[in-house]
């Protein structure tokens, strides 16, 4: 299954470098309202994915006759601020989380730096979890009850 | 206006739409897999820090999709720059450059920055474009519309701040 996740990851990949959503110029753009290419690429995936999203729902399957488990996000308050947190990054870098790893891939020297950052970012997050979890109402965190 | 690649023509943003939501439903009716990309984050921290967070389940669980999906991502960088007029590293920034100018510290500097926003935010919010803004507006998910429109608000201020503000284009 590896290979399969590889190889998606790469059309993806492919997809995002070649659409401008892993483009710096687009992303300003984007939000300097000069160009409507980001706004239709994501209109466009969410018009295709919410009706087949509802179909492979109602189906209930997956292709080989797993049953479908598609988990849900909680709701807190870090879903609005953490948001805005994210949107001063992603015009920053001019780069999302998927982005970033296509933009290194290119050979976009300063992602490696974007990367650093996010993944400091977020190491920083997983360290004051528990202390900024009641500000933001975060879920209690579930460890270990599963076999990984 | 051509990409910051090698100055090519980017495909239309009707197939690249299409493009994304086929990855995003085959990842789900094949592989069973809520697509998500900023949870790699933790992916990668889970392997060396030692806290309760990167201990999910959520975490565990999913590393061994999540970890080649992500492999894939830079392969597919890597193949859209080889094929579209050869591989080689660079600093082009397009109209940073331009605009702002900076260097390649300064710039090292920003994008370092820029990332911190991304990584703690991403986390605080549980997602990103990919796992909010494409699977979980497309799946009507309340959580994240309030989040899609916060990143889009915020990314619009700052955008505007910098350029029309800070730096006059």
């Amino acid at each position: 299954m590896a290979m399969l996740y590889l190889a998606l990851g790469a059309i993806f990949g492919f997809i995002l470098s070649r659409s401008g959503a892993a483009d710096y110029n687009y992303i300003q753009a984007m939000f300097l309202f000069t160009s409507f290419q980001l706004y239709g690429i994501i209109g466009t995936a969410v018009a295709i994915t919410a009706p087949g999203l509802w179909l492979i729902k109602r189906y209930g399957r997956t292709v080989s006759g797993r049953r479908l488990v598609v988990p849900l996000k909680p709701q807190h308050r870090g879903n609005a601020a953490g948001g805005v947190l994210f949107g001063i990054g992603w015009s920053m870098c001019g780069m999302c989380p998927g982005p970033i790893f296509v933009n290194i891939g290119e050979g976009k020297i300063y992602a490696i730096a974007a990367l650093a950052g996010a993944l400091v970012g977020a190491g920083l997050f997983g360290a004051v979890y528990t202390r900024v979890q009641d500000l933001f109402r975060l879920p209690r965190l579930v460890v270990g009850t599963r076999d990984g | 206006m051509p990409l910051i690649l090698h100055g090519l023509t980017p495909i239309h943003w009707a197939a690249a739409g299409a493009g994304i939501a086929i990855i995003t439903l085959a990842l789900l009716f094949i592989a069973n897999r809520r697509l998500g990309i900023s949870t790699g984050f933790e992916d990668v921290c889970s392997f060396v820090l030692p806290v309760a967070y990167f201990g999910r389940d959520a975490v565990r669980l999913a590393r061994g999709w999540r970890l080649p999906f992500i492999l894939g991502l830079l392969v597919g960088g890597f193949l859209s720059a080889a094929l579209g007029g050869g591989w080689r590293p660079t600093w082009d920034l397009g109209m940073f450059d331009q605009v702002i100018g900076f260097g390649h510290a300064g710039k090292l500097a920003w994008m370092f920055a820029g990332g911190l926003f991304i990584g703690f935010g991403t986390r605080l919010a549980d997602g990103c474009t990919s796992g909010h803004g494409i699977f979980g507006l497309s799946n009507f998910e309340l959580p994240s519309v309030i989040s899609t429109l916060s990143f889009l608000a915020a990314g619009i201020a700052t955008t505007q701040i910098v350029y029309r503000v800070v730096f006059h284009l």
